[in-house]
């Protein structure tokens, strides 16, 4: 639809010695975030490490057991061990989320930075394009996608890079735009340096930091979408271990068993809070403009 | 009496850095009109913006004070600044264009004004127009409809209303052309005389300085380097005051 | 003004032409036989023999371009077929479960204007570190699905204090608890923006002055920052509405409003293509209808923009 006027924070790349200490402002969100998902990455590697049950493996005498030493989450409803599923859907849910991130990157980027420098009528068409993807709401466009390709985990990671990446295309247009019309680039253009040149030394050192915490929020916003469609049944199947499937598996029991409620939907809040915590404590670096105090 | 600004030992600077304003010591009588040149980046505007509590942090006042009408307020609270501004001080900023709300009309941008000082609106506008020389239509206008001049001289107007005890204008000539900087030290000079307010008028160009004030501070690289009548400039200790009287002087040779 | 509202019109031609033809084209996505797909895009799930006779019988000879105009003929006038599953008509079965989400989309659109106004302008105003408390808040409640919110809930409203129930039939009180758990976190979302773009208004030259003149922070929002946040804000609202009527899937399903959520993933299920249709191309032209009713609210707020509006 219409463009928003994008404002883009001043980049420093390598933070001035000299520079006044910010009183205050120390990134706790952004280091928090990046604790959280290096804590994921450890559970990933727990298998390994420590001796968990396979995630698939039932003990139907012990089924919606709460947490003992066997089972120290508690057991599902097919007297699958909780904690040894949580970690297995560790690599399924984020491994979807960074899937689907990938793919909607790999359309985005070359589609927003073409359309920005190439401009004129490509750029028209090009965003066009993209409107028309965007003019139905992402997540109604995800479950067509789904409704024609039929359930499975690959069609909602498709459904959903389908679905996200033209606003993302928009916002690396905007991006490569606002980083091009700055006078250091032109300059450099009149002084004769090639266009691919320009875009590796000038354009792109700007564009990346911005670009990085959009990807994080975004990363956020796209695994939140692919947890509510495996919730939804529509995404991973069982007996695939993932955080949303593993909820709704969970509903008809949880007046019996509370404790199958909270694990998966606390793992789902924990990604996604790291994801966006990271995307925010970057932007919070990036922004250096401080208002007037009134 | 009690003078109207007194500022002692005023230094300010940002965390971990050497001062920006280095021990500002100056005095406003009440009802005079003095000027503060020096070349960009010596410091003027961040004076101004230590006189109305706009310093932008981490920037502050490390040291000195400021007392109008006696009272102390470099350590003010936001909540004594608000009772402070407009009343006790005011400023007009340089770029008149961005200066005034884009959305909504001059009238009720002065209307505003009005009712901090405790006017009838209707009547204030109506007024403060007239004495700044703008025609009553632009009380109806938006800012975008106006020219620069035009907008600088409604912040004028908007000073005329609040009647501070101080105003303080930031370089309000810079960028516009001789015949509406005429207009707009026109417009200073009649707010002035009818308020009685002291003025600091702020600028790196001496002659626009010297239509409206007699006397002018000097500084450079955040130090005050001179405190004289302008008349007295070219013999002055300080180089820099006399580069800036110099400079005066050859550009207003005879065409 | 009516001038403008045609030229706008005429320029989103283009865009629902190529809406329609992504949920004409959408079909193809359909693994196995495209001629069965198309059929049962029609409504006919055909035993094998029959195959060929009906291919011919419903023009699925005809060129692409034919069978596009056909289909977009039949969809203006609110023509998509029947259910495979029901037999029913399909415009009949969603004209029965869209109010239903409407309402819950625009009770929670509300709900997430109210919180995003109040968390926004209150992270401005507090001191650092309410503020900062706030802003957790904030991300946190971003971060919760909506569908663990929701059983948490219903865990404690409808299990432990039975102050509600899960009964889908529409009822405005059984409306509370979904539209609540979708305004939240859109309310979060939004109210982040809020934030953002008051922050970033206050580093403005004309607020600069609005404080020197010594207004109060109240004053200087609804003066001065409001008029100008307020086009930003009807495009993130338009856009939030287009997420709400998605997450509205999830909720209806849970809460057992009935809806289009319980609908369409019934139609996911037993691959009922014309309902998926249908679905995909209403709730694109309502989310559509929105978005230039927000672009519309974006030139009004603008004085010089609303000028040349009237001049042409």
């Amino acid at each position: 639809m219409s463009d928003q006027p994008l404002r883009i924070p001043a980049l420093r790349l390598i933070p001035r010695r000299s520079g006044a200490r910010r009183a205050g402002k120390r990134p706790v969100g952004l280091a928090l975030g990046l604790v959280l998902l290096a804590g994921f990455g450890l559970l990933a590697l727990a298998p390994v490490v420590l001796d968990l049950p396979a995630p698939d493996e039932m003990d139907l005498l012990a089924r919606l057991s709460g947490p003992t030493a066997a089972h120290p989450l508690g057991t599902d409803h097919l007297g699958r061990d909780v904690l040894a599923r949580l970690v297995g859907a560790i690599p399924v849910s984020l491994g979807a989320a960074l899937a689907a991130m990938a793919a909607i990157l790999a359309i985005s980027l070359p589609w927003g930075v073409i359309a920005a420098l190439a401009g004129g009528r490509t750029d028209a068409v090009m965003m066009r394009l993209a409107d028309i993807v965007m003019a139905f709401p992402m997540l109604v466009l995800a479950l067509a996608i789904i409704g024609f390709m039929g359930a499975s985990l690959e069609a909602s990671i498709l459904g959903v890079a389908a679905a996200w990446w033209p606003s993302n295309a928009r916002l690396v247009r905007a991006l490569v735009l606002s980083a091009s019309h700055r006078d250091f680039v032109r300059a450099a253009y009149l002084a004769g340096a090639s266009r691919l040149r320009v875009v590796l030394r000038h354009i792109l050192p700007q564009v990346l930091p911005p670009l990085a915490v959009i990807i994080s929020l975004e990363t956020a916003s796209v695994l939140l979408a692919l947890s509510s469609l495996s919730f939804l049944g529509i995404g991973a199947q069982p007996p695939t271990p993932e955080w949303g499937a593993m909820l709704n598996e969970a509903r008809p029991f949880f007046a019996q068993a509370p404790h199958m409620l909270v694990v998966p939907g606390l793992a789902v809040t924990l990604a996604v809070l790291a994801f966006n915590l990271v995307g925010e404590g970057l932007q919070a670096l990036l922004d250096k403009r401080e208002p007037y105090r009134w | 009496m009690v003078a109207a600004l007194r500022v002692r030992d005023l230094t300010i600077a940002g965390p971990g850095d050497p001062p920006l304003l280095d021990r500002l010591r100056f005095s406003i009588a009440q009802g005079e009109r003095i000027g503060l040149v020096g070349r960009s980046g010596s410091g003027k505007s961040l004076t101004a913006a230590a006189l109305t509590g706009l310093l932008r942090p981490p920037l502050a006042v490390t040291a000195g004070t400021i007392q109008i009408d006696g009272t102390g307020i470099h350590d003010a609270s936001p909540r004594a600044w608000r009772t402070l501004r407009g009343r006790a001080v005011f400023q007009i900023f340089q770029s008149p264009g961005t200066a005034l709300t884009p959305a909504r009309r001059i009238r009720a941008q002065l209307a505003e004004a009005a009712r901090i000082a405790g006017t009838d609106p209707r009547r204030a506008v109506a007024h403060a127009l007239d004495t700044v020389s703008l025609d009553p239509r632009v009380a109806d206008c938006f800012p975008y409809q106006l020219s620069g001049g035009m907008k600088q001289r409604v912040l004028i107007a908007m000073a005329l209303i609040l009647r501070p005890r101080i105003l303080i204008a930031d370089e309000p000539t810079t960028g516009l052309d001789v015949l509406t900087e005429r207009d707009i030290l026109a417009a200073l000079r009649a707010m002035a005389d009818e308020t009685g307010a002291a003025v600091l008028f702020i600028s790196h160009d001496l002659r626009a300085v010297a239509a409206v004030a007699s006397r002018t501070l000097v500084m450079e690289h955040g130090r005050l380097v001179d405190d004289a009548p302008i008349a007295d400039l070219a013999r002055s200790r300080a180089p820099a005051a006399r580069q800036l009287a110099e400079a005066a002087h050859a550009l207003q040779a005879p065409c | 003004m009516l001038r403008f509202i045609l030229t706008r019109l005429a320029t989103a031609i283009p865009t629902l032409l190529g809406m329609s033809l992504v949920a004409f084209l959408i079909v193809a996505l359909a693994p196995g036989d495209p001629v069965l797909m198309e059929l049962r895009a029609m409504g006919i799930v055909p035993e094998p023999e029959d195959v060929a006779a009906l291919r011919s019988e419903f023009g699925l000879d005809d060129p692409l371009l034919h069978r596009y105009v056909d289909w977009l003929w039949r969809a203006l006038q609110f023509e998509f077929g029947t259910s495979v599953a029901t037999g029913r008509n399909v415009m009949t079965e969603i004209g029965l479960h869209l109010p239903a989400t409407l309402a819950l989309a625009v009770s929670a659109l509300f709900g997430a204007i109210a919180i995003s106004l109040t968390l926004g302008s209150l992270a401005v105003v507090v001191g650092r570190y309410t503020g900062a408390g706030l802003r957790g808040l904030t991300i946190l409640l971003v971060s919760v699905p909506s569908f663990w919110l929701a059983l948490l809930l219903i865990y404690a409203f409808v299990l432990k204090l039975g102050w509600a129930r899960l009964v889908g039939d529409g009822s405005p009180s059984d409306l509370v608890l979904p539209a609540v758990t979708l305004s939240l976190a859109a309310g979060a979302a939004l109210g982040r923006m809020v934030y953002e773009r008051i922050r970033a208004e206050m580093s403005e030259d004309h607020i600069r002055l609005a404080i020197a003149k010594g207004l109060s922070p109240g004053r200087i929002l609804i003066g001065h920052i409001a008029p100008r946040i307020i086009g930003p804000l009807a495009t993130a609202w338009a856009n939030a509405f287009g997420g709400l009527l998605g997450g509205a899937v999830i909720v209806e399903s849970i809460f057992g409003w009935p809806g289009l959520g319980q609908l369409i993933l019934q139609a996911i299920a037993q691959r009922d293509f014309p309902v998926i249709q249908a679905y995909l191309v209403l709730m694109g032209l309502i989310f559509f209808a929105t978005s230039l009713l927000a672009d519309l609210v974006v030139i009004l707020s603008d004085p010089q923009l609303r000028r040349r509006l009237s001049d042409e």
